[in-house]
Parts: structure tokens; sequence; C-alpha cells
């Protein structure tokens, strides 16, 4: 090789090497201190945190995210029943259209700085723009006003017996107190800044979008002293960090909970249950005992499904216990469920349910869709491909559609473009669809103004557009209503009426049993959050 | 040479340029976009179009084309929709993942394959050069997921010597750091290796049937340097190339390692971004790809002058 | 014609067969197993039963002589899916690779003769080429909906600039031949020229090219399916097959066994027919057996 060239490969050599380095250089050290490993619980929850307002979004992810950092008014405990928890005491005027509220001592944000009832009332306007039940709750509400600086009231045009529940509720989005500065942010927006009133606080430094979202112990917060049960009771904090790891593959997060590289799982696929169930370290427990609900939603705007026939048509089609067994496996985790308000919940009920005990029955399936005019047209139903149990389900739905003889289109696309078409009221064939499939909670469910798939408000109400005048009118009666009794009372008339017009279908009722290391104990079985305080490793 | 460089570098703009159009009107001449995502499970379609608008999803495509490039060019990749937090940022964040495990997987698969190569080539025609053979291409057969779970399923859950998924910085030791990549490298890397042992061994045989290397073994030159010495060299430039084209390649391979083990890498989060629908994050991410791509290549084509002194720009 | 040549073409055929074999046993071998797999795919009515049906109840059940592959998660028979999987597999490798090479071709032959086309149809193959092509199937898939056309429509796109640079490169050679100077000297038309001189020099590497991107479209598909972006579930491919499933690789391996050795079979055959094929075709290597 000539000199010249040599030089040259050196020069080129020694200003690779040096551009290489400087871009190498990361220039950053994480010198915070973590807490020790046995003050720290890595946990893999169902799915990633995407939107840090708990308000703005009906994310179940969000309500964790919310229950880590915010505290509430009100909240369930183990036995579903509504307790206070920011609140000392409140009571009702005799007309029961004054209701005031005392805040308990103590509370402050994790800045230090105090909660007022100035924080609450903002707060709850908020959430009230946003959810469904706190639309329909203050449509009775004449005002919001402060008293001082513990204590609020709620001035209502006329009695409202679901005030408290509905502030205690764990349907999303759950009534989170923010600050006075966020709580004003623009309900179409979200907050950008994360102070909290509850038990842990967002280390913003720690946490990587998409990889892993970081709680540390608030100092400040003053937890209640009865002991935790639910959303009740006292939430207090017994490990220094949580920290939620965003892992999109089962296998993946099960083989690290079998390696001991996290402490919690909380959705392990039911199918390999079996393999964990044999291991020592590990113990299996159903936190959430309502559980889940399959639900096919029908669009009420076009053909078929805008005849009362084809939708009935469909409760005699479907059998409940394939689209269980498909996805879940294991009956010891699911159910089939006729009641229009979930099973295993106050609401539940049997009333009009011949069709359940006859079902599948596709002959009368047939007749019923053929009743109703169906020539065979397409039925467009969406599939998500990268949800398991909405995968499975569309594939039943569709084989026993085209079982009867209907003609049936399958649209798959992952769950961003099912929720993307679903909002769409045009004909199917001009970008709407016919069928989808998705899951509600089971106690969600159960309650007829929290769940905003209740509504039958047609062009108003949620996907799938349904529509009854007796149903809305049985709602709002049921919301007025006082006792559990009369609640059930009502409930049962709403069921009569729904399974007749059909709003929707249930394809069956499961639990989903967490997986944990046996060292990590207290945590609360609650549906709709998973909490973390009241958990610690041993 | 310089004046070489620069023209490169002026058309690595306008190729960047170009992927950024074509991207832009990738996503958004598709139907769907984040607002029903972003507006969640209650809204009405109202809500949605109110967030459409506020996105700027509304305006007319050149508008919103032009308004995106402007920023890109002022250095500002944009801010997440979902996150809130700026692109850059983002992808400050998890790049380290992805630049480990591609430069394990290359220093790996770049040695066993050359190894193979060089080796299948001098005992051509024998067993173990059609072993090498047949090794390879079932290397390049089998998806990488599957290898992956394979390899986890034997190395980390029966034998428990690695770890199961997982990444652990540099800066909290060589070796935690290594391990965690151990797997990852093979899982990605055996499709490499594959593809890098047969080009260095047809390489090598084109070079090895030169008169130059007969002369060199009737001289008496020593197998080793002869293979390494003078045969790699004249070799290089196809080996190089193909390590270019596998870097290119490792780049689209590292999204599916990156999901089996768990690394929080650029990859993974380009695909959570396109199933969200989150466009400034999708197109940050694939011009930065590209902008990659189109360096390396530079980089290839530079390294040919030191590999063949016959090669001048 | 000298004595030995006549005695070479005057051999009995039997032993020129073997002979073909026996030098190229790569391109015989993988030819094989293609066919063979492509028969089963025909064949499938026949040799296996109803793909789609699902009967939950049944899910999950191992090899036996009812189900020969076991059944999967919604108790569909694997061994049917697999048989049907192939059809899917081998369509979309074979959609893929005609599409690119024939539009490569033919933006290829524009770049190689005009000046103008090329300068511009090269910079546009470049921004192409610098997108990771899994990328650009993921995103073009997740956008639109998930159907069989869409995804190989998502593959072919990102293989077609390497079809372009391949084909322009032979073009450009090809041109600078002396007969090729000499047909266009004296005054043959573009047409014949492409027919007679351009076209048969492209199609030996091209054909090369073309296995190859029909063995990476299967692969592909089976990444897409993986990352939730491929063909729509109903349909069975292997790629969907076996990402669907993995969740049962320790409880129900046949269920991923049956595709994953199906899919790895075949994009082995496809490789080594290629390998077969560019030993034949290429010049150099040709000249050296």
């Amino acid at each position: 090789m000539t000199r010249r060239a040599a030089t040259s490969r050196r020069k080129f050599l020694q200003t690779g090497l040096a551009a290489g380095a400087a871009a190498a250089a990361p220039g950053r050290l994480t010198a915070q201190s973590a807490p020790p490993a046995a003050k720290t619980i890595r946990a893999v929850m169902h799915g990633d945190l995407t939107v840090l307002d708990p308000i703005w979004t009906t994310a179940n992810m969000s309500a964790y995210h919310g229950a880590m950092l915010y505290d509430t008014l009100f909240g369930i405990d183990a036995n579903l029943d509504t307790k206070p928890q920011m609140v000392a005491k409140w009571g009702a005027s005799d007309d029961k259209k004054t209701w005031t509220f005392e805040l308990r001592d103590g509370l402050k944000f994790s800045d230090g700085s105090a909660l007022t009832s100035e924080d609450v009332i903002a707060s709850l306007r908020r959430w009230a723009a946003r959810d469904g039940a706190g639309q329909h709750m203050m449509q009775r509400v004449s005002d919001i006003a402060k008293k001082d600086d513990k204590t609020f009231q709620f001035i209502l045009k006329e009695p409202y017996g679901y005030l408290v529940d509905a502030l205690g509720k764990t349907s999303t989005p759950l009534c989170y107190i923010m600050r006075k500065k966020e709580a004003e942010t623009n309900p179409m927006e979200k907050i950008t800044a994360y102070v909290g009133s509850g038990p842990f606080t967002f280390n913003e430094n720690e946490t990587r979008q998409g990889v892993r979202y970081v709680y540390d112990r608030n100092p400040n917060y003053v937890p209640r002293s009865e002991p935790a049960s639910g959303l009740a009771g006292g939430k207090v904090a017994k490990v220094d960090r949580i920290i939620f790891e965003n892992m999109a593959d089962s296998q993946t997060a099960l083989a690290a909970l079998q390696a001991g590289e996290i402490d919690f799982y909380e959705t392990p696929p039911i199918d390999l249950i079996g393999q964990l169930e044999g291991d020592s370290n590990l113990t299996l427990e159903v936190l959430n005992k309502t559980g889940n609900i399959g639900w096919l939603r029908m669009n009420f705007l076009h053909p078929p499904f805008n005849n009362v026939d084809a939708r009935r048509a469909m409760l005699y089609l479907l059998d409940q216990e394939d689209f269980m067994k498909a996805t879940f496996g294991n009956p010891k985790y699911y159910r089939k469920c006729a009641s229009n308000f979930g099973c295993a919940v106050p609401m539940e009920n049997d009333a009009n349910t011949g069709w359940f005990k006859e079902a599948p029955n596709p002959a009368k399936a047939k007749e019923f869709l053929q009743k109703s005019g169906y020539k065979g047209e397409p039925i467009l139903l969406m599939q998500a491909t990268n949800i398991d149990f909405m995968r499975n389900a569309a594939d039943l739905v569709a084989g026993a559609l085209r079982s009867i003889g209907a003609n049936v289109q399958v649209a798959s696309s992952d769950w961003g473009g099912v929720v993307n078409r679903r909002a769409v009221k045009a004909p199917p064939d001009q970008g709407g669809w016919n069928l989808f499939i998705t899951w509600a909670d089971g106690n969600a469910v159960s309650n007829p103004i929290a769940l905003a798939g209740h509504a039958a408000t047609g062009e108003k109400a949620w996907f799938g557009w349904p529509s009854d005048a007796k149903n809305e009118e049985l709602r709002d009666k049921w919301a007025l209503a006082a006792s559990l009794a009369e609640k059930q009372q009502i409930a049962r008339e709403l069921q009569e009426n729904a399974w007749n017009f059909v709003p929707h279908v249930w394809l069956g009722q499961w639990v989903a049993p967490t997986a944990r290391r046996k060292n990590l104990t207290g945590l609360l079985a609650v549906p709709g959050v998973v909490p973390f305080w009241n958990a610690q490793k041993a | 040479m310089l004046a070489f460089i620069i023209r490169r570098l002026l058309s690595t703009l306008l190729v960047m340029g170009l992927v950024g159009v074509f991207i832009f009107l990738l996503l958004h001449l598709s139907p769907g976009d984040p607002a029903a995502i972003i507006a969640g499970d209650n809204a009405t379609p109202t809500q949605i179009e109110a967030i459409r608008t506020s996105l700027g999803l509304n305006d007319p495509l050149h508008l919103q084309f032009g308004r995106w490039a402007v920023r890109v060019l002022s250095g500002d990749l944009g801010i997440s929709i979902f996150s809130n937090v700026p692109v850059a940022t983002l992808i400050a964040q998890r790049v380290w993942p992805t630049l480990s495990l591609a430069f394990t997987t290359i220093v790996l698969a770049v040695l066993l394959a050359v190894a193979a190569g060089v080796l299948a080539a001098w005992k051509a025609g024998s067993f173990l050069d059609r072993l090498v053979m047949i090794l390879s291409v079932v290397g390049f057969s089998v998806p990488v997921f599957v290898v992956g779970y394979l390899l986890i399923y034997v190395f980390a859950i029966t034998l428990r010597w690695l770890p199961v998924q997982g990444y652990t910085p540099l800066a909290e030791g060589l070796w935690p750091w290594a391990r965690h990549l151990i797997l990852p490298s093979l899982a990605l890397g055996l499709a490499y290796v594959a593809l890098i042992a047969r080009i260095t061994r047809t390489a090598m045989l084109d070079v090895l049937a030169e008169d130059y290397m007969r002369t060199a073994r009737a001289k008496g030159v020593a197998t080793g340097p002869m293979l390494f010495k003078h045969a790699l060299k004249s070799a290089g430039v196809p080996i190089v190339t193909v390590v270019g084209i596998g870097i290119a390649l490792l780049i689209g391979g590292v999204v599916i390692t990156e999901t089996v083990f768990n690394l929080p890498g650029i990859g993974r989060l380009v695909v959570d971004a396109i199933s969200k629908r989150d466009y400034p994050i999708i197109q940050g991410v694939i011009l930065l790809f590209s902008g990659v791509y189109v360096i390396i290549n530079l980089l290839v084509d530079l390294s040919y002058t030191l590999l063949d002194p016959r090669i001048r720009y | 014609m000298t004595v030995a040549a006549a005695e070479i073409t005057n051999m009995p055929r039997r032993s020129g067969l073997w002979h073909f074999v026996r030098r190229n046993p790569t391109l015989v071998g993988g030819s094989i197993v293609l066919i063979l797999v492509a028969l089963a795919a025909l064949a499938a009515p026949l040799i296996a039963g109803d793909p789609i049906a699902a009967k939950p109840a049944n899910r999950l059940r191992p090899p036996s002589h009812l189900n020969w592959l076991g059944t999967d998660q919604l108790g569909r028979d694997v061994w049917a899916r697999t048989v049907y999987g192939a059809r899917i597999s081998l369509v979309v490798g074979l959609a893929v690779a005609t599409i690119a090479m024939a539009i490569g071709l033919l933006v290829g032959l524009l770049a190689g003769f005009s000046r103008t086309v090329e300068s511009v149809v090269m910079r546009l193959m470049d921004g192409l080429m610098a997108i990771p092509a899994i990328l650009l199937a993921i995103a073009f898939v997740s956008l639109s909906k998930a159907s069989v056309s869409i995804v190989v429509a998502a593959i072919a796109l990102p293989e077609i600039p390497r079809v372009v640079r391949l084909v322009r490169s032979v073009v450009l050679s090809v041109r600078e031949q002396p007969f090729v100077e000499a047909a266009v000297a004296s005054g043959t038309r573009l047409p014949k020229i492409l027919s007679r001189h351009i076209l048969p020099a492209t199609v030996p590497p091209l054909i090369v090219q073309a296995t190859y991107v029909a063995a990476s479209a299967i692969l592909i598909e089976a990444a897409l399916s993986f990352l939730g972006a491929g063909t729509p579930p109903e349909i069975p491919t292997w790629g969907n097959m076996i990402a669907s499933s993995r969740v049962y690789l320790g409880l129900a391996p046949w269920t991923i066994f049956g595709p994953g050795l199906a899919l790895a079979l075949i994009v082995l055959a496809v490789n080594l027919v290629g390998d077969g094929l560019r030993d034949r075709l290429d010049p150099r290597i040709a000249r050296r057996m």
C-alpha cells in the first residue's frame, strides 16, 4: 500500500473514532438512589398507560394510575358498599335536596399544599363534564357550593338517591380529586401536571412512556384509621416504590414472573394458569370478583340490526359457553349470564330470560332473522386482531351467523382500527359497521346509570346507538330510587324491557385471576382498580 | 473524495425529504386517525370531531405537511399526541437499548458468520462446507420470534442460565448489560449469520481461485495469514456490502426482537405508536431510521476505499 | 462435430437426468419440496377437513387419529389449517414476487433507458428503500384494513426498489455491449432491442431475486401476524397460526409445530431453489462447476 494511502487510512480511522466517541457519550448518570428491592413492587398490568389524565379518559389503566395519585370522596369496600374516604361526615336535609359534606382533617396534596373544598368542587365539575353518571347527576344539580374550607354542599333541584354512590363508583372515570389548578383544565384537554391527593406520587423522572411508570410513597398523605377494604378504609402505603412495567408479550411477562423478575402479573393467560399452579413461589388470586362481561354491540342505525327480530335472533343464536371456553378454557373462571346487569351482583335478576334457557337454538334464530326481512345483505363484523378475546369471539360470531345462512364480512384490524370505525354512523358499506365486540367491567355493568352502554338515547347513546324511551324512563327512576329493594325492583323492570328490545348481547362473564410471588401480600380485592396501598413484600 | 462526501450528504437530505413525504402521505391518506382513540370509550362523535380539529387533522394536507416539515427542519420532531412528551425526548430515552441490541447482534453475527464462511470456503466441496451452507439456509428460514421463544424456553426457563427479558443499561455494569442481550442477539442474529456466511463463502471462493492466491500458496504462505490477511481483505467489498445491507435489515428485525424480549427500544416505540396512530412519533422515528440507513450506506461506500485501493471517489 | 461431442449427445437420457440431479442437488431438492407442498395445497379439500369450523369444546386436543395435528384454542383442526395455510402462504409468496418483479422490471427498464426518468425514479427508490420494510408494511396494513391483498401490497412495496436497481444495472451493462450498440446504430427499433437483448439478460437475475423475495415475503407475513398487522385471523396462514397460538408453546406445542415446520420447510425449499438457480444461471459460478 502506498504511503499516501496509508496516511489517509489512518486519518480516516482517527476522525471516525473521534466522531464515534462524541456521538456515544451518553452524558447522563442516574445518581438517584432507588429503594431496596424488598420495598419495591414491580407489576405488569393488563395494558400500557397511555393517558395520564384519569378524568379525561375511560381507560382502566388510567384509573389505576389515578388510584395511586389521587384520593376520592367515597370509595367502595370489599362488599361493594359505598363508604366515606375523604369525607368525615355528610348528611342530607329533610327534603333531600341539600347535601352537606365535611372533609376529614389533615388532607394535603403531595406538594404539601392544603386540600380545600375549592379543589373538591373544581374536581367535581370537571369529572361531571366527562362522566356519564356525572352528567346524569348534574342535570338535577342547581349548584355545588363552598361553605368553608372543609365543607361543601350539593344543592339539588330534586332528590337524587344515587348521589353518594356516584361519587364513589369504580366505573371509569372515577371521581378523583385534584388541585383546583389542574381541575380547571378544559375537560376536552388533558392535564399536564400530576400533583395528587393520594397515597403515592408520580415519579416523572424515572418514568419512561411505553416502558415503565414509577410511583413513590407520598409522605404527606394522611390515611384513615380504619383497616383498608377495597377502595375504602386507610390507604397505608407499605412499600416505597411501585413500578408498572409495560410488557406487551404475555409469554415474556409470565416467564419474568416465574423467574422473579417481576412480582405481580395482573392478567396471565388463563390457559397458562396450570403451569403457575404448580409453582410453589406463586399465588393465584381473583381480585375482581365481578370480573368482565363479553359484549356484542349491534348497530341500531342500519339493517339488519335496526330491526328487533334480527337482534332477537342473536339472543337465540349464540352460545356463551363457546365464547368463554375458546378464550378462557377453564370453567372455574367463567360462567354464562343472562342478566342484563351481570351476575354475582345485587342487580342480578332473571326477568324475561326465557331465551337463555333455549340458547343456542339456531333454528329459532334463523326464523327470527328471516322474520326481520333479512335478504342476505353483508353483515359487517369488526374484529380486533390483537386482543385474544375479541379475536376469538369475532371468529365464533361469524361462524354462528354463517351457519344460519347469513352473509358475514369480517373487517379485521387492530383495536385502534375498531375504535376508529365504531364511531362512524354511516352505513356499513360506506365505512360503518353492523357488529363489534368488546367487554365491560362486571361491576360497572351492574349499574344502569354508571355504564354509558346502558343508555338507549338513540344517536346520543354509546356506539350502537340503541333507542328506547321506556328504558330511559326506567333508568331515571332507578337513579332516584332510595332503597336497595326499590332499585332491584326497577332493575327487574329494566331487564324485562331490555330483553324485549335487545340493546346488546352478552357473551359470558369471566374473572381473571392475578398471579403474584408468594412474598407479595396485602392486595385488596375490588373491581375496577388494582390498589397497591396495603401491599407489602415479606 | 470530499466532493463525493458532500454530494452524498446532499443526496441524503433529498432522500430524507422524500421519506418524509412518503410517510406523511401514508399516514394522512389512510382512513382513521388518533382522534377516536384519544377521545376514549365514552366520547360522542362531536367530541371526536373537536379533538380532530384541535389536532389540526381537518386542515388541508399541504398545510399540515408544511407545518410539520418546517418544524422538522428547525430540529423539532414534534410532540407525541398521547403522552405530550416531545418525540425527540422519547427517542433519546429509548435509543440505547436498540443501539445495544444492534451492536451486539452485528458483532456476534459478523464474528460467527465470517468464521463460518471462511471455513466453508477453505474446505469447499467438503461435508463441512455443505453443512455450513444448509445450516445457514435453515437459519434464515425460521421466523425470529419462533427462535426467540425457543431460546427463552431452553435457556431462560428450563436452564435458568440467562434472564427472560428486560434491559439493563451499560451504566449498571458490563455483564448485566451483556447477559440481557445474549438471547436477543442470538435470535435476531441467526438470519444475518446465515446471510453473511454465504456471501463470505462465495466471495472467498472467488478470491481463493485467483492467480495471486495460488502464487501465495505456492510460495508457502501459512494458511492463517493467507486466509485472513490476503483473501479476506480482497473479499472485503462484497462482505462489507452485505453487512451494510444487514444493518439496514436489522432495523426492521429489531422491532420483533424488542417485543419478544421486552427491550424498551425504538422498535417497540414505533410499533406502539402505529397502533395508536400517534403520528408525530411514527413520522419522527421513520425519518430517523431512514437517516441512519442512508448514513450507513455512505459509510459502507467510504469503507470500500479502505478495503480496495482501486476504488476511489 | 467431434467424435467425443457426438458420443455425448448420443448418451441415453436416463443418465442425463441423473447427472442433472447430481450436479444440482439444491435446485432439485428444493423444487421437489415446493411441488409437493403446492400439490398438497391444491388438493386441500381432499386431504384435509374444515379449517374454519370452530368447536371450542374440542379445544387444544393433542394429535390423534381424529385430528392428525391436534386442535387449536378454538377447537379447529390444525392439520386442515396447515394445509389450507399453504395456499395463502404460497399465494402471498408468489404474488409478492410477481408484483415486485413486474413493477420493478417496468420501472427499471424505464430508468435504464431514460436519463430523466432515471434521476427521478432512482431518488424515489432510494427514499423508499430507506424506510425499514417492516415498519412500512405494518403502517400500511394497520392504517388500512387487514386483507390478503393489502398484506401482499404492503410486503411487495419495499421490495420494488431493489428490483429496480437490479434491472437498471443489467440494462446499463447490456446497453454498453458492442452488439447492442451495433443494433442501435443499424436502426433496430427499441422494442426489438428490448426483447432480443435486454430482457433475456434481465431474466436470470430476476428469477433468482424472485425466489428470495418470495421466501422473505412468507417470513414477513408471519412477522406481520405476530405484530398484529397481518392477514385476517379467520383465513389460516402459517404466520397468523403461529402468532395466535404462541401462548401455547409449552402447553400445546402442536398448534405451533404444524405451521412452524411447514413455514420453515417452504422457506427453506424456496431458498434452495433460488440458490440452485443462481448457481446455474450465474455465468461465473456455472463456469466453475
